[in-house]
């Protein structure tokens, strides 16, 4: 019998069972497939459980006592997707989510997410506009240009997110920024993480025998470990925060020893331009102009941030980034003029 | 524990998910088109024949003939009858759930939270750790700032209430205020749409997000647009002026080229630097694009974008006596 249809079968046999299903009546089911004695046919049937716990379907034993037989089971209230009981607004918000992600057409376990978003109109009390405006988003996105690429770093996101579910380890051949050149290393990818538009992987390098995170549109190549798919490479360090790591700003990455830096805006800052200061920067209004203050580890990224809200901002302080703001500028206006 | 690894077969396995879905879908819909149920698993119609096909020979043994599924296609209509095993899909797998609550967190809001437990508890009981560690391995962004556009925008359609925008329509070089009914946010050629009924015009439009200069939320709140309302939206276009060139310094393509974007590379020197065309971008954007890499790029051209690049130039610089 085909895998597919054993698996299904099986599932089928212990959802309609009321009782326990014995080892003994399994193998008289299924006389082909688990036919044989000892332990290559419990190893077998061992996999395909663990295949179906994998999609969902929860396969347990449970021990026999004087009112039931010991065998297997389906838990019906652990198997079949509940109403999630969120009222309309979350649901709505639930979907937007989901669409929204899927639109982006890279995205960690995207198959995954198709296949929740689908399942959404059963654990849903009301479906309707809102999945209708899924799909649709989904739609309006299709025609995106450049697949190659895209089909290209999503195969690379998909690769990653089943390495970090496993914890196995990858190599990479990247192609640094700063450097220009391609190194090779092996890391063991703790999370991934989207910034800017762009995803990362997190975890620990080898090479630099740190934490590092590396974009994934500079990976020139990727390779999963294959051995043991089944067993974890590593174990996470202790502490490690993926949420810290993504929500740094640039300017905090460490370069030097921490700097205050200043920085006055025109009148008040949108929330927009707040955010865009990140969440450790702390504000003055004076004279109806919006002071904001943070403490910089890399002053050049933090210049970068400033100059690229034009002549709305003004680095205050230091005088020294202060001054190389007045030499970029300087310099840009002798190119265009 | 066991853990989600490569796929050994992914063939069944997908097959498995699919019918796993596609079984309780054709039950709470008889006499649903095939094509429905193509679009819906993103597969082509062929597929789900072969796994119909597939679902005939799956019983539930002792295989008697009341064991197997009742299923039937009628044309081109699939029909199956009330099946008591199936009636309803599984539970959510855990990178299911993880993934779905990584999206909710990236778009934030004061339901985040209750959306995220709801649906952990949709996970399997014993799956639930593993959804709680494979969710804090994905983080797909920070939710936008509370009050910005974005999150006004996202709040709006979850409530179903409308927008009161005033909105710079670039082929006109005007702004105008509008009446919008929110419903829904796509992304197209690299930009992100608000797709929504304009009360004015009688009509629903794109409203692209960078040319949005206020938005309020009503209190007004709208019915939900049909289907056929949202499939008029498939194929919006926008005219959009010629692209903008630029020329990157080394560093700036490097990161720049590595970044999602609609870039057409016209030429690339030898220390690595490049100029690249960006269709559909406003002269705003590209200045505020090329300073953000701190003297490493520049605008070169239409005129109007050189224009405006050196105009915000010379006032940054006048800024710094």
């Amino acid at each position: 019998m085909q895998k597919a249809e054993r698996l299904l079968d099986l599932a089928a046999l212990l959802l309609r069972a009321s009782e326990p299903v014995s080892w003994r009546e399994i193998q008289e089911q299924f006389p082909e497939d688990y036919g044989g004695s000892g332990e290559a046919a419990i190893r077998k049937f061992e996999r395909d459980k663990a295949e179906l716990l994998e999609l969902g379907v929860p396969v347990r034993w449970v021990g026999g006592d004087e009112d039931l037989s010991a065998g297997y089971l389906v838990d019906k209230e652990d198997f079949y997707l509940p109403d999630l009981k969120l009222p309309p607004e979350d649901l709505a918000l639930l979907y937007l989510a989901g669409s929204a992600a899927l639109a982006q057409r890279a995205f960690p376990y995207a198959r995954d997410l198709a296949h929740a978003m689908n399942k959404l109109s059963f654990a849903a009390r009301a479906p309707g506009a809102s999945e209708v405006a899924a799909v649709a988003s989904l739609q309006l996105s299709a025609d995106d240009a450049d697949p190659g690429s895209r089909a290209e770093s999503s195969a690379r996101l998909e690769a990653l997110s089943t390495a970090v579910a496993g914890k196995k380890r990858v190599h990479l051949v990247y192609a640094g920024a700063e450097r220009q050149a391609r190194t090779e290393r092996d890391v063991e990818p703790y999370g991934l993480y989207q910034r800017g538009g762009a995803w990362f992987v997190a975890g620990f390098c080898m090479l630099r025998q740190d934490i590092r995170s590396f974009h994934l549109g500079r990976i020139v190549s990727l390779t999963v470990n294959p051995a043991a798919p089944r067993t974890p490479d590593f174990e996470p360090r202790k502490g490690f925060s993926l949420a810290e790591l993504a929500t740094r700003e640039s300017w905090e990455f460490g370069v030097h020893a921490p700097v205050r830096c200043r920085v006055r805006l025109d009148g008040p800052a949108s929330p927009e331009e707040r955010d865009s200061f990140g969440p450790r920067a702390t504000w003055k209004e004076s004279d109806g102009r919006a002071v904001a203050e943070v403490m910089a580890t890399n002053q050049e990224a933090f210049l970068r941030h400033v100059l690229s809200l034009g002549d709305r901002a003004e680095i205050l302080a230091p005088r020294p980034l202060r001054e190389r703001a007045r030499k970029v500028l300087a310099s840009l206006a002798r190119r265009v003029s | 524990m066991t853990r989600k690894a490569a796929p050994v077969k992914a063939d069944a396995r997908d097959r498995l998910r699919r019918v796993l879905f596609l079984v309780p879908y054709a039950v709470r819909h008889p006499g649903v088109p095939v094509r429905e149920l193509a679009r819906k698993c993103g597969v082509p119609e062929k597929q789900i024949l072969e796994d119909l096909d597939f679902l005939l020979g799956v019983g539930c043994p002792p295989f008697a003939p009341d064991d197997f599924l009742d299923l039937y296609v009628e044309g081109d209509r699939v029909h199956v009858a009330l099946h008591q095993s199936f009636s309803r899909p599984p539970r959510f797998t855990e990178s299911e759930a993880a993934a779905l609550a990584a999206a909710a967190r990236a778009l934030g809001g004061e339901g985040t939270e209750r959306v995220v437990r709801a649906l952990r508890e949709a996970v399997p009981r014993d799956r639930r750790a593993i959804f709680e560690e494979l969710l804090a391995c994905i983080f797909a962004g920070s939710p936008p700032a509370k009050d910005s556009l974005l999150g006004r925008i996202e709040q709006a359609i979850a409530a179903r209430r409308a927008l009161r925008i005033r909105y710079f329509t670039a082929t006109r070089g005007e702004e105008s205020e509008r009446v919008v009914h929110p419903y829904t946010l796509a992304q197209r050629l690299g930009h992100w749409y608000l797709w929504g009924h304009d009360e004015g015009r009688g009509k629903a439009l794109p409203f692209r997000l960078d040319r949005i200069r206020e938005c309020a939320v009503d209190e007004k709140r709208f019915e939900p647009p049909t289907d056929a309302e949202l499939a008029r939206g498939r194929l919006f276009s926008e005219a959009s002026g010629p692209p903008v060139r630029l020329r990157l310094g080394p560093l700036a393509a490097a990161w720049a080229l590595a970044r999602p974007g609609q870039w057409r590379v016209v030429k690339r020197d030898r220390k690595g630097g490049a100029e690249v065309e960006v269709p559909g971008v406003s002269d705003e954007w590209a200045t505020r694009f090329a300073l953000s890499f701190g003297g490493d790029a520049e605008v070169l051209g239409p005129p109007s974008a050189r224009r405006h690049f050196g105009e915000a130039v010379r006032r940054a610089l006048a800024r710094y006596p």
